[in-house]
């Protein structure tokens, strides 16, 4: 292949063998024929030494699965196996769009001694959650002169995993630790009155009462039968729907409605998992891509992660395929929390919930208004402004309707936006201990 | 650098003869493009001048383009006039003196032109010369070359007395020592001595700017990080300081930090993430740093810099065999008696005085020179170049990769399964169904049951 540096020799040669031509002087002719037979001369040569076959790649990352916003450090070693010099290679290692090259170039251009090699690395911040790859390798092996080339591209790909990002996780631990009460704080214990050691109060007796549970005591004073109360602390199991549609994936990009619920999936997850509930997630489109039962496992929280990782918006949203499979495979009460935008037609998500309700189940909706994830409406000009507003409000009169309809199964649908998101399955969780909904 | 000298020497010692270095020819230049543009000036105002006053009073106000005349052209020309002591004052002789002046400007700025033409491309061809000194790039290498060869191109349409070959000398001792062999010689060592030079600067460079980028990155995040804790404990920081002090701006990921922090959107949440990537990226740089003492060579690529003994001699060697086969090849290209010898061609053709034409060289030229390239790629076809590079996944990697889409396939069957069934059965039960909004009647269904 030729460079740019030959074709303005081989321009300059023509211009120059023209003119001799035209002119009829054979200094023009001769400076000509030097720049031409200058320009493909060694050609042959440069063919036979540089063979870039005999230059490997090899690279080498610290870590294959990194949370998004975490840094990567990747080391490209270059060998040079062949028994030639090679005289100017260029190397790049290509990364993926979305990461951020941190520290570091991720090229390199210098000369390769037979038998030696060259180390070098850069630092990348993973972006984007999803799996992706590092590399191909493109070698360039130029001439002397500048005037060809040769390029080999590597295919040797390297996988990372990227989880969705930790920062909601670490904001909310920096917080519990900023007001000194640690990761339990207002944390509410989820009771059953009846059984346990802890002491809740009296009551008066009912025929059928244990004669055990009297406390004798107390009745003497009072004068009536009383029994005495224990409690015992007990913890639920809820299953987060993740629906990875394709309405799911509107919004500006890094923050659609899908990557919300799934930094909303993660954040319950850890926190369910500091307070020892089990919490399980369903990632679901026409199918169910993956489910991560509920679970206390060390590496629970590693599935889901995974299991989100590899989420993309794509599809419909099927409820009642998810929900089939997912009860199924569930048979404890449990209490299902969807993430979804309720983009889809009405009648088999209220079929889903029957079906949900039917098997004893509980079960309530967050879902983002599409509108609130896209373009302010400030941006817009007047018809545009116009339209958004007449979308906006069919699209929150279907969702009432759907509310209305849903409310009839007692689910509850809270429409969020991208600021009150998080904020909402904090809450939704908080509320579902409180209540003791679905305990196990 | 003294080839380009003696390149240029050469190019303004040949042309001498022909009595073109006047160094007052750009001057001259200037002087009549004005003169053209002070009678062209005349021209259109008068035609104006003419044209409103037959449509407001109907007569030619004469003394007015005499006026316009003396002044555009004959005072503005006083200081070298051209032949005319006085103001004029009659209008035939004005235009009279309109024509001739426009002729005389028009000759005298075809041979201006040519003649500043070659102090431009000499100008051009010294300005791109002394910042390939400084830049080290072949743009401006090629353009300082061609700059000089054009202003022998141009002589030579001017038909000036350029250097030539004619006849070409058979002896090739005598073309070694010819004084146009040595510029074309020169001028052609002057590409290759510079494209050499780049080499080396190439070779060296990328090593050095890495060092100092990394350099530049590690101080401007340190920088940023005191900053930052500086603002934590309510000290006023200047803004723009560490951008200008540690070339922040060259540093895009902290410069895109930075811009989310002082013009965010979503304000704190923003600004908090900005802020906490650069100190994780600094706290991840400092573990690697300290766990890793040769992370620091590797992120520069230390190693990596060429011994430049080799890189010398090597250029040497590669310049003295290139010369060598260059002149040779040419000589032979250029030489009808080689050719003739070399064909051993009818006598037709032998005698013939095409032979003397210098197209004739196209004869070899073009076959030899496509031979070159046709030679490099019969050998890049031996030569196991195009190795087909396959991923290398393991047994159970591919095993399990085809688990996994079997699965997907299984699931998207059994769906799809389940789907037909369910929308049989809601048929089953409807019976026909009219046009409602599927909301609506989804809601009316609910309510029913």
């Amino acid at each position: 292949m030729i460079t740019q540096r030959g074709f303005v020799v081989t321009f300059a040669g023509v211009l120059l063998l023209t003119s001799g031509f035209s002119f009829v002087n054979f200094y023009f002719i001769l400076l000509g024929v030097y720049l031409l037979i200058g320009l493909v001369v060694t050609l042959p040569l440069f063919a036979l030494t540089a063979n870039i076959a005999g230059i490997e790649v090899d690279r080498q990352i610290d870590k294959v699965k990194v949370f998004s916003g975490d840094f990567l450090r990747i080391r490209v070693t270059i060998r040079n196996i062949s028994r030639r010099h090679f005289d100017f290679i260029e190397v790049h290692d290509q990364y993926p769009e979305t990461w951020i090259l941190a520290i570091g170039e991720n090229f390199i251009a210098s000369r390769i001694e037979p038998g030696s090699s060259i180390i070098f690395s850069y630092i990348l911040q993973a972006r984007m959650r999803g799996r992706y790859f590092i590399g191909p390798t493109e070698v360039i092996m130029r001439d002397r002169l500048g005037f060809h080339y040769y390029k080999r591209t590597l295919k040797a790909h390297t996988e990372v995993l990227v989880y969705p990002t930790w920062k909601d996780v670490r904001r909310m631990e920096a917080l519990g630790k900023q007001r000194q009460l640690g990761l339990m704080f207002g944390a509410h214990r989820t009771k059953t009155v009846g059984m346990g050691s802890d002491f809740v109060g009296f009551r008066e007796y009912v025929p059928g009462d244990e004669f055990r549970l009297i406390d004798w005591k107390t009745s003497a004073k009072r004068g009536d039968m009383v029994i005495k109360q224990f409690e015992m602390e007990k913890n639920i199991q809820v299953i987060c729907m993740v629906d990875t549609s394709g309405s799911m994936g509107n919004g500006y990009p890094e923050n659609t409605k899908l990557e919300y619920a799934i930094r909303a999936a993660v954040l319950l997850t850890h926190i369910g998992l500091e307070r020892k509930d089990l919490i399980g997630t369903c990632v679901f489109s026409d199918i169910v891509h993956s489910y991560v039962p509920p679970g206390t496992r060390p590496n629970h929280m590693y599935d889901v992660l995974e299991a989100l990782a590899g989420a993309e918006p794509r599809g419909w949203s099927d409820y009642e395929t998810a929900i089939s499979y997912v009860v199924q495979q569930t048979k404890k009460r449990s209490f299902f929390i969807w993430l979804t935008d309720l983009e889809e037609s009405p009648a088999p998500l209220l079929n889903a919930m029957k079906a949900l309700v039917a098997n004893g189940h509980k079960a309530m909706v967050i879902s983002p208004f599409g509108p609130w994830f896209e373009a302010p409406v400030g941006q817009f000009g007047p018809v545009e402004k116009v339209l958004s507003e007449a979308v906006s409000e069919e699209l929150w009169e279907r969702r009432n309707k759907i509310a209305q309809a849903l409310a009839r199964f007692s689910i509850p649908v809270v429409n969020v936006g991208p600021e009150d998101f998080l904020p909402t399955i904090i809450k939704t969780y908080e509320q579902a201990k409180q209540k003791g909904v679905a305990m196990f | 650098m003294a080839t380009f000298a003696g390149m240029a020497y050469f190019v303004y010692s040949l042309l001498d003869s022909n009595d073109i270095w006047h160094w007052a020819a750009p001057y001259d230049f200037v002087v009549t493009v004005f003169r053209l543009l002070s009678l062209l000036l005349f021209f259109m105002t008068s035609t104006m001048i003419n044209g409103l006053a037959a449509a407001f009073s109907g007569s030619v106000p004469n003394d007015v383009i005499v006026g316009l005349y003396n002044t555009l052209v004959l005072r503005s020309w006083y200081m070298q006039p051209y032949g005319v002591s006085d103001p004029m004052t009659n209008l035939a002789d004005v235009w009279s003196s309109f024509q001739s002046n426009l002729a005389s400007v028009l000759t005298a700025l075809w041979d201006n032109t040519f003649l500043f033409l070659y102090f431009l491309f000499a100008g051009i061809g010294i300005a791109l010369f002394l910042q390939s000194l400084v830049r080290m790039d072949h743009k401006f290498v090629g353009g300082a070359f061609l700059s000089i060869q054009s202003i022998l191109i141009l002589a030579a349409y001017k038909l000036l007395v350029v250097p030539n070959l004619d006849p070409f000398p058979s002896d090739f001792l005598v073309f070694l020592s010819n004084n146009v062999q040595i510029l074309a010689l020169i001028s052609f060592a002057y590409l290759e001595v510079s494209y050499q030079m780049i080499y080396s600067y190439s070779v060296g460079k990328p090593i050095e700017d890495r060092e100092e980028t990394l350099k530049k990155q590690l101080l401007a995040l340190r920088q940023a990080t005191r900053k930052q804790d500086a603002i934590e404990r309510g000290e006023k920081v200047s803004t723009t300081g560490m951008s200008r002090t540690s070339g922040a701006t060259a540093f895009s990921f902290l410069r895109e930090a930075i811009e989310r922090k002082i013009v965010g959107t979503q304000d704190a949440l923003e600004n908090l993430d900005a802020i906490s990537d650069v100190r994780r990226l600094q706290i991840f740089v400092d573990e690697l740093l300290q766990t890793d003492s040769k992370a620091k060579d590797e992120l520069t690529a230390k190693a990596a810099s060429p011994s430049s003994v080799y890189v010398i001699g090597s250029t040497i060697t590669g310049s003295a065999i290139r010369f060598l086969s260059v002149i040779a090849i040419a000589f032979i290209f250029l030489n009808p008696n080689v050719l003739i010898l070399l064909l051993s061609l009818p006598p037709g053709i032998r005698y013939s005085i095409e032979l003397l034409q210098p197209e004739i060289i196209l004869l070899l030229l073009v076959p030899i020179l496509l031979a070159f390239p046709f030679a490099s790629m019969v050998i890049t076809w031996f030569s196991r170049r195009e190795i087909v590079e396959t991923e290398k996944l393991t047994k159970e990697e591919k095993e399990a990769e085809r688990q996994r889409k079997r699965e997907f396939a299984r699931r998207r069957k059994e769906a799809a399964k389940a789907r037909k069934a369910r929308a049989k059965a809601r048929k089953r039960r409807k019976g026909l169904e009219t046009e409602v909004d599927e909301w609506d009647k989804a809601l009316e269904e609910t309510y029913r049951r």
